[in-house]
């Protein structure tokens, strides 16, 4: 039982390790040797604006979702009128950017990683290499920014969607108009919570990008071997995110209480 | 411009007929013929296993770490809108109750268990198993799907309670550290917001979500293309199918409960 899991301890660690170096690794490449402008638009493409209509469907249902469930708490009180700014802030600050960026890592790291390990499965990594080019000046570095870029940017759009979303629930459904929604937000949400949102989004970027190219490029085993390598993608996004959400959120509560910053 | 869209309307309508299709199949496979149903209770059994005791710990792990992080964003919110935080289990609780327990834990078991699923029946289908099982007269969709679908309906149910009685009483450990607010106290203002129908939503969304996920997969499994690219494919159709089907279909389960 003991060793199970100090087995299990050891193999997490090995993990986290070798992904860190992975990146590193990656970083190194980009500052020596730069990254192919033209790679980098082409994948932007693959992954950004193929993804860009599920995002913003996400991000209308998620706004919908957190009015409705933040409406069901204030009705109790009758403090409607703080629905558009408490539904706004909660949205911007953690729920938003946490269930979009399941959806982008389903959508953008699932494919890139599905995409690399086909790659490594059928040998066409080796051929680069044969070529004599670096497959991770070639492959990785572009994939990584604009994955980095592109999570980033469409994260932004779905959480300006959620806003929308949840306007247009409360103003059909919950009797708020959008009037008294939009005129509330500003009383509740203050630059710090945006910024919040904005760090949240770049780091679940980084995320995203590091962990679907490291899995995709050490993806072993034929057709099994793929199936694998997403699912594995997918979790360890997941589980990443959430650990990253609650980092974030203390560091930024721990600045909003002893430095003052962003107070209304 | 309109032919693309056009064009989409009608691949995402011929998917959802396939997707009800299969779904009318699985509740058919369910009945038994000629007195035998077609598949094991041992599967089930099987399935329940390595869909829920082997998703426990991430799952445990993760809603914990959401209701941590939901106190502290409750208590900054609180702070700002009413100048206290004492009302912050309440919130937080009913939060995770209706919408963050299920929902999490299923886009988890999508990630996990999902595209698992899809992996396997697509290798199958690109291995030519699936016809092999055709040849004996064994309805694949009733012998793969169906205990699939039941085992991951229970997993979904009983991992989203245990998981959030861990992440409350995580939770309530961190507001005793934190925000000095003691235990009993927590869970009595908890208990004053807390109904009985929360806990019903709860499980509610969780079975629905618990039917979207193996359903979805197995879907796209069983229309895999053949090859290594294929396999990748399918797998990650399934888990961007299934995470934008709960998401939408969260939203539905949340505006018709409502008034609950």
């Amino acid at each position: 039982m003991i060793s199970k899991a100090l087995n299990s301890a050891t193999g997490v660690l090995e993990e986290l390790g070798s992904t860190f170096l992975f990146m590193l690794h990656s970083v190194g490449t980009f500052l020596r040797e730069g990254v192919s402008f033209r790679q980098m638009v082409n994948q932007m493409y693959a992954v950004g604006v193929r993804s860009l209509s599920t995002t913003i469907f996400a991000g209308l249902f998620v706004g919908a979702i957190m009015a409705i469930e933040i409406h069901v708490q204030l009705r109790d009180f009758g403090a409607e009128g703080f629905l558009g700014g408490l539904a706004t802030s909660v949205t911007i600050r953690n729920i938003g950017p946490v269930l979009i960026a399941f959806m982008l890592s389903a959508k953008v790291g699932a494919y890139t990683s599905a995409e690399l390990a086909t790659m490594v499965v059928t040998e066409q990594i080796d051929a680069i290499r044969c070529l004599g080019t670096n497959p991770i000046s070639y492959i990785i570095v572009p994939r990584m920014i604009a994955v980095i870029i592109c999570s980033f940017l469409l994260l932004t759009i779905g959480l300006m969607m959620s806003i929308g979303g949840g306007m247009v629930i409360s103003n059909y459904f919950l009797h708020v108009s959008s009037q008294t929604y939009i005129q509330n937000i500003p009383r509740v949400v203050s630059w710090w919570s945006v910024g919040t949102g904005s760090v949240k989004s770049f780091v679940f970027g980084v995320l995203i990008a590091t962990i679907a190219c490291y899995q995709g490029y050490h993806a072993k085993g034929g057709a099994v071997g793929v199936g694998a390598t997403v699912r594995r993608t997918a979790v360890q996004t997941l589980v990443c995110i959430i650990i990253a959400d609650y980092m974030l959120s203390t560091i930024s509560a721990f600045f909003y209480e002893w430095f003052r910053v962003g107070q209304l | 411009m309109m032919d693309t869209v056009g064009a989409k309307c009608i691949a995402v309508a011929l998917e959802l007929f396939a997707f009800l299709r299969l779904f009318f199949e699985s509740v058919v496979g369910i009945f038994f013929e000629s007195g035998r149903p077609h598949f094991r209770l041992r599967q089930v059994i099987d399935q329940m296993y390595a869909i829920g005791v082997e998703s426990l710990p991430v799952i445990v792990f993760s809603l914990t770490f959401t209701s941590l992080m939901l106190i502290i964003e409750f208590s900054y919110h609180m702070k700002l809108v009413v100048r206290q935080d004492s009302l912050v289990p309440a919130f937080s609780t009913v939060l995770m109750l209706r919408e963050l327990g299920p929902v999490i834990t299923s886009l988890l078991l999508t990630s996990r268990v999902g595209a698992s699923i899809a992996a396997e029946i697509a290798t199958m289908k690109v291995t030519e198993q699936l016809d092999a099982l055709r040849q004996l007269s064994i309805d694949p969709v009733a012998f793969l799907t169906v205990p699939r679908w039941f085992g991951c309906v229970f997993a979904t149910v009983s991992l989203s309670y245990v998981a959030l009685g861990v992440a409350i009483l995580g939770g309530s450990a961190m507001a005793a550290l934190k925000m000095h607010y003691p235990q009993e106290q927590f869970f009595n203002t908890m208990f004053i917001f807390t109904h009985y129908e929360d806990f019903l939503c709860c499980g509610l969304k969780a079975a629905v979500f618990g039917t979207i996920i193996p359903l979805v997969a197995s879907h796209h499994g069983f229309r895999c293309k053949p090859g290594a690219e294929g396999v990748g494919n399918a797998t990650t159709a399934a888990v961007v199918h299934s995470t934008m089907l709960i998401i939408i279909s969260d939203f539905l389960l949340t505006y018709s409960l409502y008034a609950v």
